[in-house]
This record gives structure tokens, C-alpha cells and sequence, in this order.
């Protein structure tokens, strides 16, 4: 039982954190009801975790060997792209998302870019989905016995505490003031969409697409990326305790191409930092 | 919308060449090293292959109803293989050494894989 609830855990925890990241972001921005977006978007890639578990356990040949591959890159290196496209517009429309109107962002332009939400949904919970799905799928078959029940509950208990996990995120994040929120939204979706970049170039190295592969340095010592605080910043930034020289490159490289669409007044005017970017460039506040 | 609609379409179909194309020319020179997974362990434990030569695991889980995923995080490799299935895994050519993986569903099972 304790096994099958860490193994559902960890699957559970990256997607369980950016449902409750996503909802509170909502719920900050005053657009509560664009949850649906979120809500469809975990529906869907439920769904297509399904699906590709089906298909991975009916498929085989060339299919099932790099299908799945294909398929994660897929939606690895299309999360990047959309969050990098969401990012360069929030940048432009900084402007309107500023001071005293915070609360009541353009709702037109807002409401055109909530899909994004949903896109996170998706990714997050369809990056580990089809596995959980079939190793879920492995415990049912075990019912006739004892310890196939426990294991199930095990199971079950790790999708709850993931859940639990989640909605605490949610929780923090609502208390969070709306405008440190926005900056550090801006600022989540950068690292967020640098670590995918990441690790899609380490699942290339990994597959042998790309060269290269060995470890530039070793951090396991300090913090290991298998699991608690490692794994948390894992998933969320795409901490790698032994990166390749390629993944880090394509990191930096990423973020520093990013932030300059993220926060465009980030290298024009020297002194502000990025939190500060959401400010209004001609305001007298300092 | 449409713009970005159409690049990622071509970032998709770049990606499948990408990854067909490398395999299309090393099928025939790719080792296979075979290993099968039942009552919870490996067989063999412990494979060698060439250091800096790429291969192909090919895994076939006997187990009739639990699923394995094979995995070895430093070499970015997750892969699961369904019960009763065979799946090819790809590695790229590697140092000397020994690196082992493990069935990320189930850590007590586990297999080395040595590079000389």
C-alpha cells in the first residue's frame, strides 16, 4: 500500500500544484468563472491519458516504441511555444493590467487569453497521465485478492493527498496581494515554459536525436530532483540536480530570449526588477 | 492564431523526421539487448554493452497485468511497457560505466547496465 501511494503521489503532485497554482491565478485576476477553462483542460487530458494508455497497451511495433516519445515531445515543445506566445502578449498588454486596474483587467482581452489556463492544465496533467493511468489500470486487475484492495487504497489515498496538496497551493496563492501575483505569475510561466524547453531537449539527448547527454555538473549532493523539495522544483522550474550541457544551455538561453518578450521594459530601463515590470513606466511611484 | 497553428503543426512534423530519420539509418547496426521483467526483477541484471555505441532495450514485461516503466532519470528515460509487451527503448552511446535503471513503479526491481 505505502508503495502504490508514493508511486500515485509523485505522479499526482506536479499536475495536483499547477491545478491549484492555475485556479488561484483565476481567482486573483477576478475571472473565477473562466475555471472551466482549467476544468476542461484536466478533463481533456484525463481523457487523452486514457486514451493513450489504451493505445499504448493495444499497439505495438515501431507504434508503441516511439509513439509515446513523439507524442510527449508534441505536447512538451507545443506547451513551450503557446506559454512563450501568452507571454509576449501579456508583455505588450502590461500596460492594461496595471495599478488601480488591476481588478478589472480589459475583460475582453483577458478572457481571449484564459485558454492559456487550460493549456496548462493540460500539460501538467497529461505529462505523467497516461502512466498513472496504466498503473492504476495494473492495481484493478488485482482485485481478487487482499493486497490488490490495499493497493488500490494506496493508490486512491495518493490522488487524494495530491488533491489536498493542490487545493493548499490554491489557498496561498488567493492570499497572495494581486500585485506581486502578476509578477510572479509572469514570472512562474517563464521558468515553467524554460524547464519544459529543457526537458525537451534532454528527452531528445535521451533518445539520441540530439548529442550529447553526459552531466555538466552535480547538485544531487544538495538537493536531488527524485523527489520533496527536489521534485517539486522539478516540476515547476525544471531543476535538474545532473543537467546536460545542452539542457542548461537551451535554459538560459530560453529564458534570457523570453524574458525579453515577458518583461519588455527589462533591459530598457536598468534599475527595475522583474516584479516591478507590471508597473506602469511613466507612473511617479518612485 | 492561425500563424501559430501552422508553426506548431511544422514543429510537430520537424520533430517526427527528426526522430525517424537517425533510426531509419541506425536500424540495422543498432545492438538489441534484450531483457524480460516477471515477479517483480530483471533478467538478466546486469547487460554490457559497448561504451559510446548507442543501443535499443527491448523489454518484454511477462508479468500478465502489471505494467513497468522503465526508468533511469539521469539518461531521461521513462518509458513504460504494458503488461505482456514488448517496447524498444533507445539509449544514447554511453561513458564507461554502469548505470541502473528502474522500474519507477515498483523501485525494488532494477537492472545495471554496464558500459566498457
Amino acid at each position: 500500500m505505502g508503495a502504490t501511494f508514493v508511486v500515485v503521489l509523485r505522479e499526482g503532485f506536479e499536475a495536483a500544484l499547477l491545478l491549484g497554482i492555475v485556479y488561484a491565478y483565476l481567482a486573483q485576476i477576478g475571472h473565477a468563472e473562466s475555471r472551466r477553462y482549467v476544468t476542461l483542460g484536466g478533463a481533456l487530458a484525463v481523457l487523452a491519458s486514457v486514451v493513450m494508455g489504451i493505445a499504448v497497451s493495444v499497439l505495438s511495433g515501431p507504434l508503441a516504441d516511439v509513439g509515446p516519445d513523439l507524442i510527449a515531445l508534441a505536447v512538451i515543445f507545443g506547451a513551450v511555444v503557446l506559454l512563450t506566445w501568452h507571454g509576449w502578449w501579456m508583455g505588450r498588454h502590461a500596460r492594461e493590467l496595471r495599478g488601480e486596474l488591476q481588478r478589472r483587467v480589459d475583460a475582453a482581452h483577458a478572457s481571449q487569453q484564459l485558454w492559456m489556463v487550460g493549456l496548462i492544465a493540460f500539460t501538467g496533467v497529461f505529462r505523467e497521465g497516461a502512466e498513472t493511468v496504466l498503473f492504476l489500470w495494473g492495481l484493478m486487475t488485482q482485485l481478487q485478492d487482499v493486497s490488490g484492495w490495499t493497493a488500490l487504497a494506496g493508490g486512491a489515498a495518493g490522488l487524494v493527498t495530491a488533491a489536498v496538496l493542490g487545493w493548499l497551493v490554491f489557498q496561498g496563492g488567493r492570499r497572495l496581494s494581486v500585485q506581486r501575483f502578476f509578477g510572479v505569475t509572469s514570472l512562474f510561466i517563464l521558468l515553467l515554459a524554460a524547464g519544459l524547453f529543457s526537458a525537451g531537449i534532454g528527452r531528445l539527448q535521451g533518445i539520441g536525436v540530439l548529442p550529447g547527454g553526459d552531466p555538466l555538473w552535480d547538485t544531487s549532493w544538495l538537493l536531488d530532483d527524485h523527489g520533496g523539495v527536489g521534485g517539486f522544483l522539478a516540476g515547476l522550474i525544471g531543476y535538474r540536480a545532473r543537467p546536460s550541457a545542452l539542457e542548461v544551455a537551451g535554459y538560459v538561453v530560453y529564458l534570457a530570449a523570453a524574458s525579453l518578450l515577458f518583461f519588455p521594459g527589462l533591459y530598457g530601463r536598468g534599475t527595475h526588477r522583474n516584479g516591478d515590470v507590471i508597473e506602469p513606466a511613466q507612473t511617479s511611484r518612485a | 492564431m492561425k500563424r501559430l497553428l501552422t508553426s506548431s503543426v511544422l514543429l510537430v512534423a520537424a520533430l517526427a523526421v527528426l526522430a525517424s530519420a537517425p533510426r531509419v539509418q541506425a536500424q540495422d547496426k543498432t545492438t538489441e539487448v534484450p531483457l524480460t521483467a516477471a515477479n517483480q526483477a530483471f533478467q538478466p541484471a546486469e547487460v554490457k554493452v559497448k561504451a559510446g555505441q548507442p543501443f535499443v532495450l527491448v523489454v518484454t514485461n511477462n508479468d500478465p497485468k502489471k505494467s513497468i516503466e522503465v526508468e533511469n532519470k539521469d539518461l531521461r528515460i521513462e518509458k513504460v511497457v504494458p503488461a505482456g509487451k514488448t517496447v524498444k527503448i533507445r539509449v544514447r552511446g554511453l561513458k564507461p560505466g554502469s548505470y541502473v535503471f528502474v522500474d519507477d513503479f515498483n523501485q525494488s526491481a532494477k537492472f545495471k547496465v554496464v558500459a566498457e
